[in-house]
């Protein structure tokens, strides 16, 4: 026996959840594309299996700009407040499996050597639910990194489509059996999920590969297409780059967290004027080698989803699967 | 004969004849997708592609150092594109004596599956400004749409609504700066959003930082913005960016006669002192 909800129900639910103050976020339209989003009401929400959202919901965890303390001169004297902490709570519906299993991936790193207790917090206020994976496109590589489109990682609760406004509930933790507990009807009806893309490379052989050539030739020809923007690293699940900012004037402001990537000429330019990584080739290395090496041998597991979502968004058809094909090519030769 | 075959033609032989070293043009990339392609090797102009899925515009390329590195370029273009040429060329950024510029004649490209919104008042079919044009066999008629169309869902809002408008669009920026990487005319070596000591503009990804950025990368713009659309296409917020350029681009038409990149020896608008200017402040 299988558990099923109704659209309407699920409609009910983000209500209540606005009603109480909470965040409701899913796949809104805009333009040709979708993109996650804050739901303004629960008609808003879209849920089909076949949509490839433009961003990763790692922003409602991770936001692009967060403010973590203030700061004020009385006289001489200097007032330190920390930021309001996030108190809301938030129901993601509709993820991407892939973008999902990012998030035991990124807990790693935000409770690693400090404790972020602006993304923990986040953490646990949110329910994610995510929407069966319908139709894996071209940029898709979820089996490649040994995941697939029937991942059930970072997921507390999946939604699958059996049409007419039903979908199948699967609950996958406490969290999730909480939000649905209820709401749901017993049914003999089961949701399907999208078969695996196939498998683009060997992510072992790369990853061997990598950790035992840290400079490799390949990078001065993989990235001369790439423009040097930050689009794949901010719409990417598991990269988790900031830069730390004081904002405001010598009296009063604030200290902020802002995105920040290795992609950026920018990233690691010295105060000196000489910067390591100064150009775009050395700057992919440094991408490739953090998914596919460095993440590695700290948690041993790797840094990507295999989403696609950087390939399929970059205006110069790069991202980093071609980088990890070409890899892959040159380690089996 | 088709015409990408002339044009791979064209460029083997401009490669033989040494007047270029390198090629950058469009080619079906690793990922199935068309993308840019940098061709030394004059037998491996086959690999050469244009069909109306070559949306991005190479100029952009021409800034890179990466790319400088490779030698003397010959760039392939269609008419938008060639319009940033004489922009660059304008504000000294290209020594066109260095370089040859190969045009496509073209009817109209895509984005994401859809006609892309410049190419439906394009009139540069055949790109000006060029050392060769690689024309079609087949002729299509110009298109006849209004290039400020778009625009007209702006006016159509009093300015209340449309400064919410903007709140709503410019919010969900995050500061990814691919408008900028994809623009072949931000090309300064450091941006003012990138200038930290002091920060100038806030790196920030709030409404005020956010207003901030576009707003001067706008005015930035004002004037020298050819239109091809690269940054709208690219932005992965979604943001309209179009609908600022359109606006600059739209004012400078109007009140100074100037559409940028259609005139390949002209003074910059904005570098231009005129007695005749309309404000009282100039003088
Ligand atoms: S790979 Fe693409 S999205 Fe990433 S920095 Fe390069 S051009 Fe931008
Ligand atoms: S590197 Fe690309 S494919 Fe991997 S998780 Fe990030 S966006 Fe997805
Ligand atoms: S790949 Fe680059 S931007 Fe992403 S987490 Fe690693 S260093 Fe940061
Ligand atoms: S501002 Fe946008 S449309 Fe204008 S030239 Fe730059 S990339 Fe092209
Ligand atoms: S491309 Fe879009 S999201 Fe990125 S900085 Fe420009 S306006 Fe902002």
């Amino acid at each position: 026996m299988s558990q099923i909800i109704s659209r309407k129900t699920i409609e009910q639910l983000i209500g209540k959840l606005q009603s109480e103050g909470g965040h409701a976020a899913a796949p809104v339209a805009a333009g040709k594309r979708y993109f996650f989003r804050p739901l303004q009401k629960a008609e808003q929400l879209v849920l089909d299996g076949k949509i490839m959202p433009v961003n990763s919901v790692k922003e409602f965890f991770f936001p692009p700009h967060e403010v973590i303390c203030r700061y004020q001169y009385e006289g001489k004297e200097l007032q330190i407040t920390d930021a309001e902490p996030f108190e809301k709570e938030q129901i993601i519906f509709g993820a991407r499996p892939c973008d999902a299993a990012s998030l035991p991936i990124l807990d790693k790193i935000f409770a690693w050597d400090y404790q972020d207790r602006f993304y923990q917090q986040r953490r646990e206020n949110t329910t994610v639910v995510t929407l069966a994976c319908q139709q894996p496109d071209n940029s898709c590589f979820c089996t490649s990194v040994g995941l697939s489109p029937d991942t059930t990682s970072g997921a507390d609760a999946e939604l699958l489509e059996l049409g007419n406004d039903l979908y199948e509930v699967r609950c996958y933790t406490e969290k999730g059996k909480k939000l649905f507990e209820g709401l749901t009807e017993e049914s003999v009806k089961t949701g399907k999920t999208a078969a695996p893309p196939e498998i683009r490379f060997d992510m072992e052989r790369v990853s061997k590969y990598l950790s035992e050539h840290f400079d490799d030739s390949i990078y001065s020809t993989t990235s001369l297409r790439c423009v040097g923007c930050g689009a794949c690293t901010y719409i990417c699940p598991t990269c988790h780059c900031f830069d730390i900012v004081d904002e405001g004037g010598a009296a009063k402001g604030c200290r902020v967290k802002n995105w920040d990537t290795c992609q950026f000429a920018m990233f690691t330019l010295h105060a000196s004027g000489h910067n390591p990584r100064g150009e775009q080739a050395v700057r992919q290395r440094n991408r490739v080698q953090h998914k596919f090496a460095i993440y590695p041998s700290k948690f041993g597991a790797v840094l990507c989803t295999g989403c696609g979502n950087c390939t399929r968004e970059c205006s110069a058809s790069l991202g980093i699967r071609p980088v990890l094909e070409l890899i892959d090519k040159k380690a089996e030769s | 004969m088709p015409q990408q075959e002339k044009l791979q033609q064209k460029a083997k032989e401009i490669l033989l004849e040494k007047k270029a070293d390198v090629v950058i043009g469009y080619g079906k990339v690793e990922t199935g997708n068309i993308g840019a392609v940098f061709i030394t090797d004059p037998e491996r102009t086959g690999e050469l592609v244009w069909n109306n899925l070559c949306t991005t515009n190479l100029s952009v390329y021409l800034k890179r150092k990466e790319i400088k590195k490779l030698g003397k370029p010959c760039i392939i273009v269609k008419g938008c594109d060639a319009k940033a040429l004489a922009v660059l060329e304008i504000e000294n950024q290209i020594d066109r004596s260095a370089m040859t510029v190969i045009g496509v004649e073209c009817f109209g490209v895509q984005d994401r599956c859809e006609p892309q919104y410049k190419c439906a008042s394009c009139n540069v079919q055949l790109p000006p400004h060029c050392d060769f044009v690689i024309e079609r066999d087949t002729k299509q008629s110009a298109p006849q749409g209004s290039r400020y169309e778009k625009l007209e869902m702006l006016d159509n809002m009093d300015s209340k609504e449309r400064f919410e408008y903007w709140k709503q669009e410019l919010s969900r920026c995050i500061k990814c700066y691919a408008c900028r990487q994809n623009c072949p005319m931000c090309y300064c070596d450091v941006c003012v959003v990138d200038k930290n000591r002091p920060i100038r503009i806030d790196t920030s990804a709030t409404l005020k930082g956010n207003f901030a950025w576009n707003i001067l990368r706008a005015f930035h713009l004002a004037g020298r913005c050819v239109g091809c659309g690269a940054c709208s296409a690219a932005c992965p917020a979604g943001i309209d960016l179009d609908l600022l350029n359109l606006t600059l681009a739209k004012a400078s038409e109007e009140n100074f006669g100037y559409i940028a990149g259609v005139q390949r020896n002209v003074e910059p608008l904005v570098g231009t002192f005129s007695p005749d200017d309309k404000e009282e402040f100039i003088r």
